[in-house]
């Protein structure tokens, strides 16, 4: 009887009022480190340009139409984009099959392969760059490699481009959607599988048509989070991008930082964001409606 | 889950009073120094502050960064500056200067400038540059056959094509290069136009960050010729690395820390006094045993041992290549987005 009688205690108004305290500190930090900083950004980036202040006096929109005007910026978003979406198909494609054998196996040896797969995220990120530029420059292991087995002459541009900062980004990137994909695929029912291959389905079918359709949640998630960490990405593109695989990220930290220009910096960083807004979105409506369709 | 709006308000004002409560005790702070990571770091904690306790009694706070994360600093903090001395190359803190955030020193509060060789005190004192570390042109000894001795070098040594390494133009150093290839090639150190189109000629060439970058360029072979500051490159011999740095029959650039007095600084006697330390001969020794910078101070000690790994000293400061900033700040911009543009 006592605990039934508790019940009602619990869910009265006392315990209501102060679980709702729970909500002020999240709430702060909402407001204190995502709304204000956003709001100022934007009120930044209407600034008026100067050399003799922070920001002009007035306001003005001049920052998006030149850069939006400008085939530069518009060749290094669509730079950005690119590496971001290369890197989360490689990451898919290299991620998946890990995962799929993570969450099925039974071997002692699983937790290794964790180790395996979390060990990107175990040595600092410029620790792991520097990794990279020796691997990866002209005299560096991979073109030495190359030329000592006479497969190349000359060495090959590995870095300072596109290339050199989708292999970096894709090492580092890798756990970020093995991770949810993991979690997804061991979430789904093995009698599925049973029932699909006691229907006579092969091993294959019954991965294209139950396993994958299934673990449609953990791809699109697992790759939503890739892209968005690629794309906004900036320590790899600037050690391993040069000039030649510059992206936003470092471009709006060089109007920031080297250049002062803030209110420029922040409508580049505010394109940025609206552009990464606008894919996401686009994705999540593709995706979404994709696994509607699926039986 | 209802939040009634006096657990609201209550839960506001706490939460806006701890975000308060901070920047009220940093109001009471003592002077904020800031300095570089690394082993300018290691000398401010270890030598450099410990030695302005006991000279003056001043106990400050250390603060680690980049100078642009000063200006940062500075800029957001409007009124109220965390700092009230800054420290950063002559190019950014010209910036600042500009917007109105310095104000000139009382060099009666500052006697050791009365001993700075005199190209390092900005006229009305608007700002000191105090800590001089001189960029020399840095090779591979064992990759290079016909060493450097003229910055023309770089365009006429058909060894050096495609194997040159230079700082992006992020980096003080891509500016003060810009500006020595205007003055040596063009009409003087503002003809950019002249300097781009030879620094073109140089391409390809690969670019780094900041001198750590060269350095390892260097290292790695990418580059066998760079202009990087001595610092660095004693620093890399010291490790027993095959480089070697000349100073150019041109003249030498120098990446020149520029003190300058905070106007919304809280502690302007303190800012005099920690600049007035920083230019004494004997910390300015020391700085130079410890990363290789050249004195300021005209009666530093610069014995042969010191000569050796730092030619450009007593005399030879001559030789250093100082630009005025002032009016190159309403071009950077403009510059920056050339080098991005046409340097690639």
């Amino acid at each position: 009887m006592s605990a039934v009688g508790a019940a009602p205690r619990l869910e009265g108004r006392g315990n209501r009022g102060s679980a709702s305290w729970m909500v002020v500190p999240a709430l702060v930090l909402l407001i204190g480190f995502f709304a204000l900083p956003y709001l100022t950004i934007i009120t930044m980036s209407l600034r008026e340009a100067s050399t003799r202040a922070v920001y002009g006096d007035g306001f003005t929109l001049a920052h998006y139409t030149t850069a939006l005007g400008d085939l530069y910026i518009w060749g290094i978003l669509g730079r950005t984009l690119l590496i971001g979406a290369t890197v989360t198909v490689i990451s898919l494609l290299l991620g998946y099959p890990v995962a799929y054998h993570l969450a099925k196996s039974r071997s002692r040896w699983t937790s290794l392969l964790y180790i395996f797969v979390l060990s990107p995220l175990l040595v600092g990120l410029v620790v792991r760059t520097f990794a990279w530029m020796i691997i990866l420059s002209n005299n560096g292991v991979a073109n030495q490699a190359l030329q000592a087995v006479g497969l190349i002459n000359f060495p090959l541009q590995l870095m300072n481009n596109p290339l050199g900062v989708t292999i970096a980004l894709t090492h580092v990137f890798l756990p970020f959607i093995i991770l949810p994909l993991l979690g997804n695929l061991q979430a789904i029912s093995p009698d599925l599988a049973m029932a699909s291959r006691s229907l006579g389905a092969s091993r294959m079918r019954t991965f294209w048509k139950v396993t994958l359709p299934l673990s449609m949640p953990g791809i699109q998630a697992g790759t939503i989070l890739v892209f968005v960490l690629s794309i906004s990405a900036y320590v790899t593109p600037a050690m391993l991008g040069g000039t030649g695989g510059r992206t936003m990220s470092v471009l709006v930290v060089q109007y920031l930082v080297d250049n002062f220009r803030w209110p420029a910096g922040a409508a580049l960083a505010i394109i940025m964001a609206a552009v990464a807004v606008l894919f996401v979105g686009l994705y999540l409506r593709l995706t979404a409606r994709a696994m509607r369709r699926l039986p | 889950m209802k939040l009634t709006r006096r657990e609201f308000a209550v839960g506001m004002t706490t939460a806006i009073a701890s975000m308060t409560l901070p920047r009220l005790a940093a109001a009471q702070s003592p002077l904020v120094v800031p300095t570089y990571g690394g082993l300018w770091a290691k000398f401010w904690e270890e030598k450099l502050l410990p030695g302005l306790t006991s000279a003056t009694g001043i106990q400050p706070q250390l603060d680690v960064g980049l100078g642009k994360d000063f200006v940062a600093k500075i800029r957001a903090g409007g009124g109220r500056s965390p700092y009230s001395i800054f420290m950063g190359n002559e190019n950014i803190a010209a910036v600042l200067r500009a917007e109105g955030f310095f104000e000139p020193f009382d060099l009666a509060k500052v006697p050791n400038a009365a001993k700075t060789f005199p190209q390092f005190i900005n006229k009305d004192a608007k700002g000191i540059r105090a800590i001089v570390s001189p960029i020399g042109l840095a090779y591979r000894t064992d990759l290079v056959k016909t060493a450097p001795t003229s910055w023309h070098d770089l365009w006429e040594n058909p060894e050096f094509k495609g194997k040159t390494g230079l700082y992006q133009i992020g980096n003080t150093g891509a500016v003060l290069f810009l500006r020595l290839v205007a003055e040596l090639f063009g009409s003087g150190p503002d003809d950019f136009d002249t300097a781009f189109a030879k620094i073109k000629e140089l391409l390809p060439f690969t670019q780094a960050s900041w001198s750590g970058e060269v350095a390892t360029a260097l290292i790695r072979g990418d580059a066998i010729i760079a202009p990087v500051d001595w610092t660095e490159i004693m620093t890399l011999q010291d490790k027993g690395a095959p480089v070697a740095i000349v100073a150019p029959k041109e003249g030498v650039l120098a990446f020149e820390q520029s003190f300058n007095l905070v106007a919304s600084g809280a502690e302007k006697d303190a800012a005099h006094a920690y600049l007035n330390y920083i230019l004494d001969a004997k910390v300015q020794q020391d700085m130079a045993k410890a990363f290789y910078t050249s004195p300021s101070n005209s009666e530093s000690v610069v014995d042969d041992a010191m000569k050796a790994r730092t030619p450009i000293v007593g005399p030879r400061m001559a030789e250093i290549k100082s630009y005025d900033w002032d009016s190159y700040v309403d071009r950077a911009a403009e510059i920056a987005d050339r080098w991005n543009r046409e340097m690639a």
